[in-house]
C-alpha cells in the first residue's frame, strides 16, 4: 500500500505542476473585418494557439439509456484555440478532433444529432473569484453562451409566417412543375445556420436571446476528422461590454453526434482567462485563472475521502447514489479553484440547478425558500484553510484523460 | 399539481378500432409541418407491438422511489414507421397491360416495374399489427383495440425529464404543453415519458406532443378524437367536477382506471377495461360456459389489481339493470346523446382569459415570459 501511495502522490505532483493556460487575443488590423472572419482565413496565422483540454460533462446524468451507454467511458478532448481582436469585435478559431462529421438537416431522424460547439462567457467577471458556475451560469451570475450546430436546414415553428408552406407537399393541389416549384419555396424557407445566443443563469434557465442588440457571427467546418470552428462578436453589446477589459474570462464546449451529444452530454472546458495583448487591467483575473493549486493534494485525498464520498461519486468511489449529489469525476477539469473553496466553505453561493427536482425528489440538491432562494442541501464542510486547500488540490485532479 | 384536471374516459368495450379519432387528430394537427409520421392520437390492437414499436419496453417514467428512469427514443423509420407514397404520377405515363402487369394492372414483379407501388418498401408503421392479437384461432384468440392519446399526467415524465424547463403543466387545467420557444430538440422527454406520447420533430428540431385540442377546449368544444368518436367512447370533462361524466366514472363509481400507472406519472386518460369479450371454445368448437377470452392477467398488467373489482362491478350491473331497470354506470356508458359525454366550460376559461389579460393561454411557460435576462423572450413573429 506505501508504493501505490507514493506512486500516486508523484502522479499527482505532476498534475499540480500544470498551470492552467491562458489565451492571448492578439491585436490586428481594424481594416480586417472580423465579424465576418473564416476559419481558413490568413489572419489566423498572427493567432497564437493555446491548447486547452475539455472534460466531459459527468456532474449529471442525463436520462438517454442509449446515450449513457455510449458515454460512459468518455476521455477529454484537446481543443486548439486562437484568438484575435481589432477595435470593434473579438474572434475565436477552435478545432478539435472529431472522426465523424454529424451534420444534420430538417429531413433527419428522430436519432440522429448535430455536432456543434459553443463559447461561454460571463457578463460580469470583475469579482475573479466569483465567477458564475461552469454549467451554464448560476443564479446572479449570468452567462452568455454562443452556439453552433452543424445543422444545415431547420425551420421555426410560425417564424416566417409561412403557415402556406407547412403543408404536407400532398395537400397542395399540386403536380408535377408545380409542387416541383413548392418543394424549392419550401427549401428556401428553411434556416441554413443553426446559430443562437443565449443568457442563462444555471442551465434550467437558459433562454435564447431573440432582439437584436448582439452582434456575433459563428461558422464551422469539417476537413479530415477535425472541425475548424470560428466565432466572432462585437467587443461591446448590451449583454456584454469587453471594450474597457484587459483580460475575461471564456469556456467552451463540443459536441460529438455520434456519441449522441448534444445538452449535457459534451465536453468543456473550465474558465480560460484571454488576455488582450496591449491592454492593461484584469490582471487578477489572469492571475486567479492560471495560478496552481498550492494545497496537498495527497493530504486532500484522505480529507475527500472522508468528508465527501458519501454523497459524491468520483474516480473509483461510487458508494453515494448517482443522484444524491454532483458526480466529481471530471470537476478537476472544467472547476476553478476558487469555485471549489467558495463551495465548499458556502455551499449555497453558487447552487447547481442539478436534476429536473420531481425527477429524483428523495436526493434533491437544494431546498427553495418561500422567495424562490435555493439553499444547497450541502452543510458547509471545512473551515480550516489548509485543509480546503488540500481538499481542493485533491480536486482539482479528479479529471479524465486528454485522448 | 395544477389547479384543476382535465381528463378523459375511453370506454374499452365501445371501442370498435376505426382510426376516426385517430383520423380526426391527423387532420386537424398533425398532417404537416415535420408532424407527419406522428400520431398523437393512435388505436392500437392489444396484445400487439403497438406505436411505436413496444413502446411498453422502452422505460422511462418513476420506479417506486420516484426516481425518474432511463428510456430510449425510438427512430422514426425503424420503430414508429413513415407515410409511404405510391407511384401515382408514372403511373399516367406507364403501360399498365403490359406483360407484368395483372388484368388490374397491378405489378406482377414488385417495385422496379410497372404498375401501382410504394415508392420505398415498408417495413413498420402504426396499427402495422392491426387484429392479430394473441391466442389460438379460433378456440381462445382473442384481442381488443386501445386508444391512446398523451395520458397529460399530473406527475408527467416528460417534463421531469426536460432540461431546458420547456414542458410544462397548465395550472388551469393541467394539459401538459411544450413551450416551443425554449425547447432545444434535446429528446430527454421522449425517454423520460413511458407511454412514447412525446414525440421528435425533426423539420423544427424540436418536441411536439397532444395538446388536449386546448383551443377547442377553451371554447367549450371537446378535443377533435372525442368530437369525431363513432363508437361514442370516449368522456371528457374536469375531474373536480362532481357532476361531469369523467368524476363519475373515475372518482363516484370508481370504474375507470389509468393505463399502466405502475409508471408513476399518473395518467389523466382513464380507459372502462373490457368486460364483454367472448366466451372460448373447446376442441369440439363447443362455447365453454362462464370463460371470457382476455385474460385477466393482461388486463392486470394493463390496468393494476383494482380492474377485478372493476370488472366485477360492470357485470354486476348489468345483472342489476336487467333485474331492476336501473343502474346510473350503465347510463352513463351508453351516453345516450353525445353531448351527454362531455362537461367542458367555455366560461371558465373566459374567465381565465379576463383575470389574466390579453393573450391569457398562449402556450408559453409563463415563468420565463417576462425575460429575467433578456429584453425580449419570445418575438419576432413566434406566436
Amino acid at each position: 500500500m506505501k508504493t501505490l501511495k507514493t506512486v500516486l502522490a508523484t502522479s499527482l505532483v505532476a498534475t499540480m505542476a500544470m498551470a492552467n493556460p491562458s489565451i492571448t487575443a492578439i491585436k490586428v488590423d481594424d481594416g480586417v473585418d472580423l465579424s465576418k472572419v473564416k476559419a481558413d482565413d490568413k489572419i489566423w496565422s498572427k493567432a497564437k494557439q493555446a491548447d486547452i483540454a475539455l472534460y466531459p460533462q459527468t456532474t449529471i446524468k442525463m436520462n438517454d439509456k442509449n446515450a449513457n451507454e455510449i458515454n460512459a467511458k468518455n476521455s477529454a478532448k484537446e481543443a486548439k484555440i486562437l484568438a484575435i481582436y481589432n477595435s470593434k469585435d473579438i474572434a475565436f478559431k477552435v478545432e478539435w478532433k472529431d472522426t465523424t462529421d454529424n451534420t444534420t438537416n430538417a429531413a433527419s431522424s428522430s436519432t440522429e444529432y448535430a455536432d456543434g460547439f459553443a463559447v461561454q462567457m460571463p457578463t460580469n467577471f470583475s469579482e475573479p473569484k466569483k465567477l458564475p458556475y461552469i454549467g451554464m451560469g448560476s443564479d446572479g451570475r449570468p452567462v452568455l453562451v454562443h452556439l453552433q450546430k452543424a445543422v444545415t436546414s431547420h425551420y421555426e415553428p410560425n417564424g416566417n409566417k409561412d403557415v402556406s408552406l407547412q403543408v404536407n407537399r400532398h395537400q397542395t393541389n399540386a403536380f408535377e412543375k408545380d409542387l416541383e416549384a413548392y418543394d424549392k419555396n419550401v427549401t428556401d424557407a428553411a434556416i441554413s445556420d443553426y446559430q443562437r445566443a443565449y443568457i442563462s443563469e444555471g442551465f434550467r434557465s437558459m433562454t435564447q436571446i431573440r432582439d437584436k442588440d448582439i452582434a456575433f457571427n459563428m461558422d464551422m467546418s469539417y476537413n479530415i476528422d477535425t472541425w475548424s470552428a470560428t466565432m466572432s462578436k462585437s467587443l461591446k453589446d448590451s449583454y456584454l461590454d469587453l471594450s474597457k477589459s484587459g483580460a475575461f474570462p471564456v469556456a467552451f464546449a463540443v459536441w460529438d453526434g455520434a456519441k449522441l451529444g448534444r445538452d449535457g452530454i459534451k465536453n468543456l472546458s473550465t474558465w480560460v482567462a484571454v488576455d488582450f495583448e496591449g491592454k492593461k487591467g484584469n490582471e487578477a483575473l489572469v492571475e486567479e485563472l492560471t495560478k496552481k493549486p498550492e494545497g496537498d493534494a495527497a493530504a486532500g485525498k484522505a480529507l475527500v475521502d472522508a468528508m465527501c464520498a458519501s454523497c459524491h461519486s468520483y474516480a473509483d468511489k461510487v458508494a453515494a447514489m448517482p443522484t444524491m449529489a454532483p458526480n466529481l469525476s471530471n470537476i478537476g477539469g472544467y472547476s476553478t479553484e476558487a469555485y471549489l473553496v467558495e463551495s465548499i466553505k458556502e455551499p449555497s453561493a453558487v447552487v447547481v440547478p442539478g436534476y429536473n427536482r420531481n425527477a429524483h425528489k428523495n436526493t434533491a440538491w437544494y431546498t427553495v425558500d418561500a422567495k424562490g432562494n435555493r439553499a444547497s442541501t450541502m452543510p458547509p464542510m471545512m473551515s480550516d484553510d489548509k485543509q480546503i486547500a488540500d481538499a481542493v488540490a485533491y480536486l482539482m485532479t479528479l479529471k479524465a484523460e486528454v485522448k | 399539481m395544477s389547479k384543476r384536471q382535465l381528463a378523459m374516459v375511453m370506454d374499452l368495450n365501445k371501442c370498435i378500432g376505426c382510426q376516426t379519432c385517430t383520423v380526426a387528430c391527423k387532420t386537424q394537427w398533425t398532417n404537416r409541418n415535420g408532424r407527419e409520421y406522428m400520431y398523437w392520437n393512435n388505436v392500437e390492437t392489444y396484445p400487439g407491438a403497438g406505436y411505436p414499436k413496444k413502446w411498453m419496453e422502452l422505460g422511462g417514467g418513476f420506479d417506486a422511489a420516484g426516481d425518474l428512469q432511463d428510456g430510449v427514443i425510438p427512430n422514426i423509420e425503424a420503430d414508429y414507421g413513415v407515410p409511404w407514397d405510391y407511384n401515382y404520377e408514372s403511373l399516367a405515363t406507364e403501360n399498365l397491360l403490359g406483360k407484368d402487369a395483372d388484368k388490374d394492372g397491378y405489378s406482377l414483379l414488385g417495385a422496379e416495374t410497372p404498375g401501382l407501388h410504394p415508392t420505398t418498401e415498408p417495413t413498420w408503421g402504426p396499427n402495422w399489427d392491426e387484429d392479430e392479437g394473441a391466442g389460438n384461432f379460433p378456440s381462445d384468440n382473442y384481442f381488443f383495440y386501445l386508444p391512446r392519446i398523451c395520458n397529460h399526467c399530473t406527475n408527467p415524465g416528460c417534463l421531469s425529464a426536460c432540461p431546458r424547463d420547456a414542458i410544462f403543466k397548465r395550472d388551469e387545467d393541467g394539459v401538459v404543453l411544450v413551450d416551443l420557444d425554449r425547447c432545444q430538440g434535446y429528446r430527454y422527454c421522449i425517454a423520460g415519458c413511458p407511454y412514447k406520447k412525446i414525440y421528435f420533430n425533426p423539420k423544427i428540431s424540436k418536441s411536439e406532443k397532444c395538446i388536449l385540442c386546448f383551443p377547442r377546449v377553451e371554447a367549450g368544444l371537446p378535443p377533435a378524437c372525442a368530437q369525431q368518436c363513432v363508437g361514442r367512447i370516449r368522456f371528457v370533462g374536469f375531474l373536480d367536477d362532481e357532476e361531469s361524466q369523467v368524476h363519475k366514472l373515475v372518482h363516484k363509481h370508481k370504474v375507470a382506471l389509468p393505463l399502466r400507472s405502475d409508471y408513476g406519472t399518473q395518467p389523466n386518460i382513464y380507459y372502462i377495461p373490457p368486460t364483454e369479450s367472448p366466451a372460448k371454445f373447446d376442441a369440439e368448437g363447443k362455447i365453454i360456459e362462464g370463460s371470457t377470452r382476455v385474460p385477466m392477467e393482461e388486463l392486470e398488467a394493463l390496468f393494476g389489481k383494482e380492474v377485478h373489482e372493476v370488472v366485477k362491478k360492470l357485470k354486476d350491473e348489468q345483472v342489476k339493470r336487467k333485474e331492476t331497470g336501473e343502474s346510473e354506470i350503465l347510463d352513463l356508458l351508453i351516453a345516450f346523446h353525445h353531448s351527454d359525454m362531455f362537461r367542458l366550460d367555455n366560461n371558465y376559461y373566459q374567465e381565465v382569459a379576463k383575470a389574466k389579460g390579453a393573450n391569457p393561454l398562449a402556450p408559453i411557460d409563463t415563468r420565463y415570459v417576462q425575460g429575467k435576462n433578456t429584453k425580449v423572450v419570445f418575438g419576432g413573429g413566434h406566436h
